[in-house]
């Protein structure tokens, strides 16, 4: 064994079973990156991915208003249980709201009922293969909520799909969290964050917002996830 | 793998419907001379980031434990060449 053979890339399955003859999806599509990771998660788990089914996220009880008409995939589970993973490009509405871009739906799935749920971002691979492979396994329903970059609606060089999704957590405007039976834990917490003007600055699809209305969204940010840290310490002590 | 055809779809779970068909895949409308990517081995560490970031599953593990990319498959996006950390990608013109 040598030195790179440690590396923790090494350590994940290589055999593709991600439809390995190519698929219709954007060059660099976020949602086409979350969903191979999600297979790769999934790979030595006997979870039956043909009988996986599409949908859109219902809104109200179970999703956020930000998910509702993004496509969740549904895999049945042992029982009548089901793991629900939203695949969520922000595309709902033709203008970008500050409503699209807080996500409630995985606190929303908490409270009806689903024993695990968790925010994940294919900028963080591992993360998000161990947030479904723990929602798998959960003893019930189960939500995962991938956010999922898009080049061309967002507005951005799509060499930069990681890029932008690596942001959206580094500026807290996505924090990666797991709600587990009730219990928050935040999962990357970065040292030093990101202005959300760095993470707007960058895509056109925020060109028309007015320094206020960052400023406000910054405001709320912070505010939420100064709401996450203490629900997650509140679980410490 | 059905989906609701009922309900209006939006753009996104359209495409969604497309990608995991078991249809063809259509031919990929790139551009005239597309950039592929291309590896620099003595500077790869072989941390297989690239191989985890591409969207199209095109970059696979050589024998010799370096990486390659499909060029059918890749479709020119730049991720790899952006995400490796040593700079061993590079994007360029291949016949
Ligand atoms: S990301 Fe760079 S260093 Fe790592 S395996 Fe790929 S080419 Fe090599
Ligand atoms: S350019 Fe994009 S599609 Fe091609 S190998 Fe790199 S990440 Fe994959």
């Amino acid at each position: 064994m040598d030195t790179y053979t440690l590396f923790a890339g090494q350590f994940l399955p290589f055999n593709e079973r991600y439809l390995p003859g190519g698929h219709n999806a954007c060059a660099g599509s976020g949602t086409a990156l979350a969903l191979r990771h999600v297979y790769k998660a999934l790979e030595d788990k006997n979870a039956d991915l043909a009988q996986a089914r599409w949908d859109e996220t219902p809104a109200g009880m179970f999703a956020g208003r930000e998910a509702a008409g993004a496509p969740v995939l549904i895999i049945p589970k042992a029982g009548e249980n089901r793991l629900y993973i939203c695949l969520d490009a922000e595309a709902a509405e033709k203008k970008i709201s500050p409503e699209q871009l807080i996500k409630k739906s995985p606190a929303k799935a908490a409270a009806s009922g689903c024993l695990y749920c968790a925010t994940a971002s294919p900028s963080h691979p591992f993360d998000l293969i161990e947030k479904v492979r723990r929602g798998w396994s959960a003893a019930g329903a189960a939500y995962i909520h991938i956010l999922c970059p898009c080049p061309t609606a967002w507005g951005f060089e799509m060499e930069n799909t990681v890029r932008i999704a690596r942001m959206a957590v580094e500026s807290r405007i996505f924090p990666l969290y797991e709600i587990a039976e009730g219990h928050y834990n935040i999962t990357v917490e970065g040292v030093r964050p990101r202005t959300v003007a760095d993470y707007a600055g960058r895509q056109a699809r925020f060109a028309s917002w007015k320094k206020a209305q960052i400023a406000a969204l910054q405001e709320q940010t912070d505010k939420l996830y100064a709401q996450l840290q203490a629900s997650a310490a509140r679980e410490m002590n | 793998m059905a989906t609701k055809s009922s309900k209006q779809m939006t753009a996104v779970s359209k495409l969604l419907d497309q990608l995991i068909k078991d249809g063809k895949v259509e031919a990929f409308a790139a551009a005239e001379k597309p950039l592929k990517p291309v590896w620099d081995k003595l500077v790869c560490a072989r941390c297989a980031l690239c191989y985890l970031y591409c969207p199209d599953a095109a970059i696979s593990r050589q024998d010799d434990g370096y990486f390659d990319a499909d060029r059918d498959l890749c479709k020119s996006c730049g991720i790899c060449h952006r995400e490796c950390w040593f700079g061993a990608i590079s994007m360029q013109e291949v016949e």
